[in-house]
Order: C-alpha cells, then structure tokens, then sequence
C-alpha cells in the first residue's frame, strides 16, 4: 500500500473504533449467551459414549436405520446421516452399570447388539461398519480437564510473550481479540449443529496462534510507525500501521482461509470439522485484528494518559 | 555477496536431504540401494486399526499384597511368639497396614520385628498406645506399582503376539493406563476378548513318557494329517486342536504345551513342545509373589514365594518329583522349565538359571519368569476405558478426500501468487513446494505418524507458509516505492520482515506446543506438522527463496525482479 508521508492511509480505521467495537461487543455478548442458553454441543471425546459409522451399499433411510437401532431398546440413541446420505452415524451414551466393570460390560455388549442388527437387518443393502469409538466417562472427564487446561496455558503463553516482546498496554488488546475470536466462533460452530470434539479444540487453539499472528504483525509495525510519526498522536500512528499492513492482512489470511475452505469442501469428518472452525475463525480473527485489537492498544494508551494526568 | 555461495551450498544439501527422506514413500525402492530407506507411518486413523486405553487396577493389586502380607505376618508373628491382638488394614490400596497389641510394652517386640524382617519394605509411620501402623516405603510402592504395570503389559503383548499383527505398539500412558494400537485389526472383537481375559498361571510337571523325537513326530503327523500349523492360526486355537487331535495317543492326563522363542511358529524356528502333567493341581492361585533374587555370588535368580495352601501342596509336589522338571506355564505358553532339585518346604523356593551365559540375559531371564508368575499370581483386573475402531475403507477414502481439498487449495494458493507478485511469486511458489517437500522428509525422519489432522495441518501450513513471502514481498515492494534499487530493496525487505515472520512463528508454535503436551492421538499428529511446517517454512520460505533471489540478482544479474 502506498501511503503519502503525511497521511495515515486509505481507512479511517480509528474513526470507525466505537462502531465496529460495539459490534463486537454485541457479538461476543450474543455468542455468550447462546453458548450459555443453548450449551455447548459436546461429542463423545468429551461427554463419553459410543458411536458407530455405517456406509450402505444401496439406498437406506434414516427411518428405517432408527427404526432397527431403537428396537434394540439401549436407551437414547440418536441416528444422523453423514456424508452421501447413504452413511449413518449411530450415536448412544451407553447405560450404567452398578459398577465401572459392569457398564463396560454392557457396552460392548450393546455396541456388538448394534453390529448385529445393522449385518443382518441391512445384509441386502452390504453394510459397512467404518468405524467405532468408544470413550468411557473418565477418559471424557480428563479430556474436557485436559482442554480446558491448555486453552488457559496457550492464553498464558500468549499473554507473557506479548507483555514482553511489546509493552503492557499491548497485551490486553491482543487476548480480548483472542477471546472474542474463540467465542464468536465456538458459538457458530455449536449454531450449525456441530460437536465439539477434541480435535475442534485443537482447530480453535490453532485459530488463536494464527489470529494472534495477524494482530502482532500490526502491532509490530505500530510500534516501529511510533517512532517516526509521534508527534501527529497515537490514533494516527494506529491507522498508518493498519493500513499499511492491510494487504499482507488480507492476502495471508485469504491464502489460509482457502487451504481451510478447500479442505471443506472436499473433505470429510474432523478434517472437515477443523477446516469449518478454521474458516470461521480466520474470518472474524482477520476482523478483530483489524478492526477490534489495535483500536483496543488506544483505549489502553488513553487510559494509562488519564492515570498518568491524574 | 557474502556468505552467498555457502548459503547455496547449505539450501542444496538441505533439499537433497530432503529428496532422500522422501522418496522412499513415493517409489517402491526394493532392493536397490537409497541412504534411508524409512517409511512415513500412517496413524490408526487412516490406515484403519484398533485403539484401546486400558485402566490397570493397581490400587486393586496393591490391596490385594497387604492382605496377602498381612496373612503371613500373623503366622510369622504367632510362630515367633510375638505378642499382638490383630493385624488390620484401613488403607490397604496405600500399602498401609496397623499391628494392633493388648499393652504398650508389647508394642516393642512388634517393631524390632518389624525392622528385622521387614527393614527394607516396610517403615513405621506413626504409633498409638496399643497399635503400630507401617507403609511400604514411597519408593518400593512405585516400584511395585510399576512392576504391576509392566505385567500388564507383558500379558497383553503376550496375547497380541497371538494375532500376529503387524507392527503392535503397547504402551505405558500415564500413571496407570496402558495404550494398545493395532494397526489393520480386522478381528477386533476377538482381540479385545483377548486382552480382557485374566492371566493363567500353571504348574506343570513335565512328563518324559514319550521322548522328545517321539513328541516331535507325533506333532508333525498331527499336523499334516489336519493340514495345519501354528502359522496358519492363533497359538491358542493351535494347541487345543493339537491336543484334541493327539487324544488317545498321548498318555493319560497330559498335554502338549509350547516354548517359544520370540516370533517362533514352527519346530524348526524354536518352538519347543512340552508334554505336561495336567493333575497337579497348582496354580497362580497358590502363589504369592515372586521376584528377582541374588544368590551369594550376586547372580540373578527369580524367588517365589507360595501362601500357606500353596506353600503344602508344592512341598508334596516336589517331594514327589524330585528330579523331573516343573514347568511354569502362562496362558498355555511354558515360560520356564526349571528342574526339581529337593523337595521344597516352608514356602520359599528359588529358580536359578543354568548355564554359562553373561549377566545381561541371565537378568532378563529372570526378568521375564518372575513377570510371567506375578501375571498368574496377582493378575491386574483391566479396564477398558476408551476405544476407537476404524475400517480400512474409512481411512483410505479419508485420507484420499484429505489430499484432493490439499491439492486443490495449494494450487489456488500457487496461481494466486504468480499473477499477484510475478517473478517474486513464482519463487515464493517454489519455496511452497520445497516447504511440502521438507515437511514430508521430516516427518518420514522422525519416525513420526501422519494423522488425518495432521494432513489437515499440513494444508494449513501451506497457506500460512506464504505468510512469510507476503511479508517479505510487501516490504519490498515499500522499498522500491522509496526509491532504493532492486538489491537494496530485496536486501532490506528480507532484513525488516524478519521480526514479523519470527513473531508469527513464534505463536504459532506456542499454541502447538501446547497442543502437544495436552492432546492424545491425532490431535498431537496435528501439533506435530504444526511444529515442523514452522520450521521447515523457516528453511524454505525464508532462507531457501533469499538464496534463489540472491543468486538471481547477483549471480545472473537480473536488473528486475517483478514484484
């Protein structure tokens, strides 16, 4: 971008703080809401259970799929089409046992119940069964444990390496962003109906590493503007920086964004569930870096001159 | 320009390197002679396999050795006439146990006995007026926890052998957990039926009624007559259908048991057959513990130690068979042979391991029948807690689907460049592809396993990759706009993009080194290429497209670099 000497660019980005803050602000809060009302959405990594994938031959419908797992009465089971529509996943929480021992025992028996019925119900129709997995309610415990734990590390990490490789007043902008970004895309990937699985929690950290790039970058060049544009005050020197790091912006996160939306479109499962988060997450990171962190290192100047005035 | 003729010499060497790890999974290479010729490993995931955490009952086993200890301590006690009431146990999964006394002065005699006979195992934790309490000491409780543990898994690989998959991989996680991949399992139900049986501890005494050539012969018969061999199906299976067919010629009440030597099928290969006593009644039951000894020469030998029903039933046994061989069998598999020097009594017995072998495997030895009697002795209950089964089907289409959407974003990513910096892009392009190339040849090195995430982190590397170009390229793109010439700029626009480029590493890392301390499975295969596209897109994006520009303008004299 070609900016003139004395101009901070093309975009008043600054200017426009208040709005795109309060967007912002309405998103994350909406998203918290949602999350909080409607929950999160958790699979089997984290919740426990079983579930069982079967690829047909020739055309089954759901219905009569429910229709054969149900009257094996296991309790709640839940059928969801996948893929072709000719591909089932067959979902169920097991049923407790007096003692840990005992509910494994049911399990399997109950997942090799299932296995039969789908071979000899479905035999016309040459059944595969792809694919199961089973997650007892401990390992699902520690998991969701495990994840909470580094989601918290990474921010850790994050905030410490900001805090020292830039100034203090650097450091929130950049976790809020993070935070807003997580959040907003948690809440798009529960709305679409999506579970929430180990390896979504690796796609949104991942997410946090690329959109917390972005938002160094800028800050990066806010801080080598500041020193040849001080005099012309902060709100400049943010918009210069902005504007002069919007093309590498826009082009590293649009070559990222089509890595993810092509491994989308093509394909399947957790592949395609961490291509979804990703390519939900660099859109709004791509946003918050621009629009929601350096406008952010503003307000925390701004706050820290009125400390220093007072 | 300085440097500029090693650098090039480095990215050339750095890049045939790389064609090396590499190619080996891209050609079938046979015979033919390559510098490596290791294979990129597939995860469970794709290839399709069996995954199974199991729970090891430690707490369980260590409960159960107090009570067990805490039955010979009272008769050791009341044989030595040392005055106490009871010996009870609150803690016992802690390895606790308290010596109760009718008075005070009593409480003397049980510690001194305490310190004496077990000194080395037990200490004493705290006193009241009328009791001793004692814990195994931190130390001895891991390592028995551990000892545990490895039984555990000893008796697994055991029966995993049995299937004769591929390449097996059971291991330790965590405190108590133990992780078994296997890899293409088609019989899933049976092998998990496998590893939740209990061990099976026998012993045998070995019968000479027919001679070992004679054994030989029959088993050779046998097998051809039914076309069959111990290749040809599980172990297991093996030995009942061999016994049923030897019925009628083998004598009353034995059986036909094998040794085997590690991956041995056949005679030949070093599967000995035993024929064994089936009526002498004692088994894992009878024992205690057992574990590596010393003799007075410091050689490794492997103790028992027999419960007091044990304890009669084997004196008899060995008095009878004085001379003869006892066998001791695990899940139908001799694991030792040793003879029956003298009748043994009062409990205690001791197998030394002949022959003039160095210490190393006489250890081992030791090792292996002490871990085979513990599984019998005191069997670990398992359970399963997690399990994830994939088809081969899934994987392969997956996997094939994985790499079109790869393909297709990295082509994208590839036009884009070209038309947007030209010259720059192309060469930012080629660093792409060697960036791929570099990322393959490291996994293939490490030994590390490709995971369906992991593709997925490869492709997304490939997109954050250009990120260092894009940087790079903006930069000098301002440098020209100042009007610098065509070195200058390139050298400036690599110089002052790097903070940027090391910054955005340096995070992305961070949260992939985070993933891959708390992830399990695939979520770490992700980390993994996560990690190494940061540092191979250090090596071609940065310093491979500096050295190609670099000998592009100073070595060739291009007077323009389109940007």
């Amino acid at each position: 971008m070609s900016i003139k000497n004395d101009s901070f660019g093309r975009f008043d980005f600054v200017g426009k703080a208040w709005l795109f803050g309060g967007i912002s602000l309405f998103l994350v809060i909406a998203s918290l809401i949602y999350l909080a009302i409607h929950g999160i959405n958790y699979g089997i990594d984290f919740k426990g259970g079983t579930e069982i994938q079967v690829k047909f031959e020739k055309g089954v419908t759901i219905d009569e799929v429910r229709k054969a797992v149900e009257g094996l009465k296991l309790g709640e089971v839940g059928v969801q089409s996948f893929g072709e529509g000719n591909e089932f996943i067959v979902r169920f929480q097991g049923r407790q046992g007096a003692t840990d021992k005992e509910t494994n025992e049911i399990l399997n028996a109950d997942i090799t119940k299932i296995r039969e019925t789908i071979n000899t119900t479905f035999a016309a129709s040459n059944p595969d069964i792809r694919r199961v997995d089973t997650v007892g309610p401990q390992v699902g415990a520690e998991l969701k444990r495990n994840g909470v734990l580094a989601v918290f590390y990474c921010l850790l990490v994050i905030l410490i390496y900001v805090a020292l490789r830039f100034d203090y007043k650097f450091a929130p902008g950049a976790v809020l962003c993070l935070f807003h970004d997580a959040v907003i895309t948690l809440a798009v990937f529960v709305m679409v109906g999506k579970e929430v699985n180990v390896s979504i929690l690796a796609a949104i950290m991942t997410l946090i590493g690329f959109s917390l790039n972005d938002t160094i970058v800028v800050f990066d060049r806010i801080r080598e503007t500041e020193g040849h544009f001080h005099d012309k005050g902060f709100g400049f020197v943010i918009n210069r920086s902005i504007n002069e790091m919007l093309v590498r912006t826009l082009i590293t996160s649009g070559t990222t964004f089509i890595s993810a939306l092509c491994l989308y479109i093509f394909a399947d499962g957790t592949v395609q569930d961490i291509a979804f988060a990703i390519c939900v997450g660099i859109f709004f990171g791509t946003y918050s870096s621009i629009y929601v962190a350096a406008p952010l290192v503003l307000v925390m100047e701004k706050m820290s001159l009125k400390k220093a005035k007072a | 320009m300085e440097g500029l003729r090693w650098r090039s010499i480095l990215a050339v060497l750095g890049v045939a390197a790389a064609i090396v790890w590499v190619v080996p999974n891209v050609v079938n290479l046979g015979d033919k002679w390559w510098p490596s010729k290791q294979k990129l490993n597939y995860g469970l995931d794709i290839q399709g396999g069996l995954h199974l955490v199991m729970g090891v009952d430690v707490d369980g086993v260590v409960k159960e050795s107090v009570t067990r200890l805490i039955a010979s301590m009272k008769q050791e006690m009341t044989k030595e006439q040392i005055a106490m009431s009871d010996i009870k146990s609150e803690h016992p999964e802690q390895g606790e146990l308290t010596i109760h006394v009718t008075q005070a002065a009593d409480k003397a005699g049980v510690e001194k006995f305490l310190s004496e006979k077990y000194g080395t195992v037990l200490q004493v934790i705290g006193t009241t007026d009328t009791a001793v309490t004692a814990r195994y000491f931190d130390a001895y409780l891991n390592d028995y926890k551990n000892r545990v543990i490895q039984q555990a898994i000893e008796t697994i690989r055991n029966r995993i052998d049995e299937f004769g998959v591929a390449e097996p991989s059971i291991s330790r996680q965590g405190s108590n957990r133990i992780l078994i991949q296997l890899p293409g399992m088609a019989d899933a139900e049976k092998a998990k039926q496998l590893i939740n049986t209990t061990a099976k501890l026998d012993f045998m005494i070995v019968s000479h009624e027919k001679t070992p050539q004679e054994l030989q012969a029959m088993i050779a018969e046998a097998e051809k007559a039914g076309n069959y061999n111990m290749t040809t199906m599980k172990y297991s299976e093996y030995v009942t259908r061999l016994n049923e067919d030897l019925k009628g010629k083998l004598p009353e009440k034995t059986v036909v048991y094998f040794e085997k030597s590690a991956n041995a099928t056949t005679m030949e290969a070093g599967a000995v057959p035993y024929l064994l006593r089936t009526d002498t009644g004692l088994g894992g039951d009878a024992l205690d513990d057992a574990y590596v000894g010393y003799d007075q020469y410091q050689v490794p030998q492997v103790s028992l130690a027999f419960n007091s029903a044990g304890a009669n039933k084997f004196a008899d046994l060995t008095g009878s068979n004085v001379g003869k061989q006892m066998a001791i069998v695990l899940d139908k598999v001799v694991k030792s042979a040793p003879s029956i020097r003298d009748r043994i009594a009062g409990g205690h017995a001791v197998i030394t391991l002949g022959g003039s072998r160095d210490r190393n495997q006489m250890m081992e030895e030791a090792k292996m029948i002490s871990t085979a009697l513990r599984a019998g002795a005191l069997p670990a209950s398992l359970e399963q807690l997690e399990e994830r089964r994939v088809g081969p089907t899934l994987g392969a289409d997956a996997i094939g689907k994985a790499k079109m959407g790869s393909y297709v974003g990295a082509a994208i990513i590839v036009i884009f460049m070209m038309l947007y910096y030209r010259s720059m892009g192309a060469v930012a392009s080629v660093a792409l592809g060697l960036n791929v190339l570099s990322i393959f040849a490291l996994l293939t090195s490490f030994g590390a396993t490709l995971t369906l995430p992991g593709i997925a982190g490869i492709a997304l590397t490939v997109g954050f990759a250009v990120d260092a170009n894009v940087l790079i390229n903006e930069r000098i793109r301002e440098e020209l706009r100042l009007g610098h010439g065509i070195k200058v700029a390139i050298k400036e626009g690599y110089h002052r993009a790097m903070s940027a480029i090391i910054d955005a590493n340096v995070t992305t890392a961070a949260t992939a080194v985070v993933l891959l301390y708390f992830g399990t499975g695939p979520v770490r295969g992700f980390a993994v290429t996560l990690l190494i596209g940061i540092v191979t897109s250090m090596f071609a994006n940065v310093f491979v497209s500096k050295v190609i520009v670099d000998l592009m303008v100073y070595k060739f004299n291009f007077k323009k670099i389109s940007v």
